[in-house]
């Protein structure tokens, strides 16, 4: 993947503006990357995936694209701040949102996403999986809701994307983000909407498309519509190539890996008498993400020290998602966060949990 | 009169994206095509139009509408500079 970003910037011609080489080149990159997109998320229509810088550009277009004064949003308590600082920022321009709870293990009740619909209720915005808890939330009973009210559904895979399989033919979402950093394994600075044929999105950004010059509206169609400016194409071309790969890998086997370093790790800690896991007890609900906290010891000097004496990196603190820890009662603190990839090793996982015992046992 | 069929048939797309699918799909579909720079005297702008000769329209616009790609504009090359637009 790095040496294709690396082949690309030393040609980056700027796609779709012009017709030599170079240009066409970038063109299909683009092309490629957005149709193995299609392909690895099972939807028929490439065009549908617009690129974005991240996930959080591709929330907010989302976010911003629908709503609008008078509209109400339902959300939940464990939403990332690339969902609820739009939201929050759409309340200023007119817009109601209910915030619906989610249990202490981080998961919401699609019950209480259902009765938090109105008939004003345009959006429901949901992360797929919470990046605090890993709960994977029920998308499929509140798609069902959302759709009986006519409401959108846009689902944050920031944390599912690339590692929890999820087909677009099975899971007609309305609005689908996801950034190509996490996952996607792409490099930063890529990221990707889909929009499901037939929903209003208005764009966030208008400007150049190389289409349709003539004039000086936005392209009605996709994925003009939403993508404006010259592209990150030598970034995109590197996603293009770990998609490539996990088309060949298939996420389900990325999953099943995924699942049973989570098993041995949620054994593992559960066997450390003080420390505290966070999130669903069942692996099969539980996204590639483990928060937990040593009893009485500050977060961040856990964090500090599993790097500077194990060589182990993890992320402490709140994770850009306050309301995640109010949820599970870890506000202000945080947690520490552990997240098996796909090229973590069960020797890395033993390794961690040796370390960990030897942070926990200090404290005793 | 007793014009002969002219040879070449260029296709305009929306945009970048359709091109590039259209050139899948036709390939996939084995008419042969060419990617071109759009025609100066075409009004257009993605960059890319694609050429096919005209025996392969009929096959061609099965393909694309079977994919549903439908082009903006299709246009066939008289002599030289002079193009007549045609429908799909
Ligand atoms: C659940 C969730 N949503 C959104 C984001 C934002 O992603 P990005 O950093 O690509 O904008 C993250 C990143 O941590 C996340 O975990």
């Amino acid at each position: 993947m790095a040496e294709t970003v690396a082949r690309a910037l030393g040609r980056a011609g700027n796609p779709g503006r012009s017709g030599h080489a170079l240009s066409i080149r970038s063109a299909r990159d683009l092309f490629v990357a957005r149709e193995r997109l299609a392909e690895l998320f099972g939807a028929r229509d490439s065009s549908r995936f617009v690129f974005t810088g991240n996930a959080t550009e591709a929330l907010n277009q989302a976010i911003k694209g629908i709503l609008r004064p008078g509209d109400h949003a339902v959300t939940t308590s464990v939403e990332h701040n690339s969902v609820m600082r739009p939201l929050r920022r759409m309340e200023e321009a007119g817009v109601t949102v209910t915030v619906v709870p989610a249990g202490p293990d981080g998961a919401v009740d699609a019950k209480a996403v259902a009765a938090a619909i109105r008939r004003r209720t345009r959006l429901v915005a949901v992360v797929h999986a919470s990046n605090v808890t890993g709960a994977i939330q029920p998308a499929r009973q509140i798609l069902r809701a959302a759709r009986k009210a006519g409401a959108y559904l846009l689902l944050d895979a920031a944390q599912t994307a690339g590692s929890v399989p999820l087909s677009l033919s099975d899971l007609p979402v309305d609005l689908l983000a996801a950034p190509g950093h996490k996952g996607l394994l792409g490099p930063q600075g890529t990221g990707f909407l889909y929009v499901r044929e037939g929903v209003p999105v208005v764009p966030l950004i208008e400007g150049g498309t190389g289409s349709r010059s003539e004039s000086d509206r936005q392209p009605d169609f996709f994925p003009d519509a939403l993508e404006s400016g010259t592209p990150n194409s030598v970034g995109i071309a590197g996603l293009g190539v770990s998609l490539a790969w996990l088309l060949r890998k298939g996420i389900g086997a990325v999953r099943r890996k995924e699942r049973e370093l989570l098993e041995e790790l949620v054994e593992g800690m559960g066997r450390i008498g003080n420390v505290t896991v966070y999130g669903p007890r069942d692996p099969s609900r539980r996204a590639s993400v483990i928060s937990f906290l040593v009893d009485g010891m500050d977060p961040a000097e856990v964090g500090r020290r599993l790097e500077k004496e194990f060589g182990v990196l993890v992320r402490s603190g709140l994770h850009c998602s306050p309301d995640s820890h109010r949820t599970i009662g870890t506000f202000p603190e945080g947690t520490v966060r552990v997240s098996p990839g796909p090229f973590t090793t069960g020797k890395e996982i033993a390794r961690f949990l040796a370390a960990l015992r030897k942070i926990a046992a200090s404290r005793r | 009169m007793g014009r002969t069929a002219p040879p070449e048939v260029v296709l305009i797309f929306r945009g970048t994206h359709q091109v590039m699918s259209a050139e899948k799909n036709l390939k996939r579909a084995g008419v042969p095509m060419r990617l071109i720079p759009v025609p100066r005297r075409l009004t257009s702008d993605c960059g890319l139009a694609i050429r096919i000769s005209h025996p392969d329209r009929d096959l061609a616009r099965k393909v694309l509408s079977r994919a549903r790609i439908i082009p903006r504009s299709v246009h066939i090359l008289l002599d030289q500079e002079e193009y007549e637009e045609v429908p799909f």
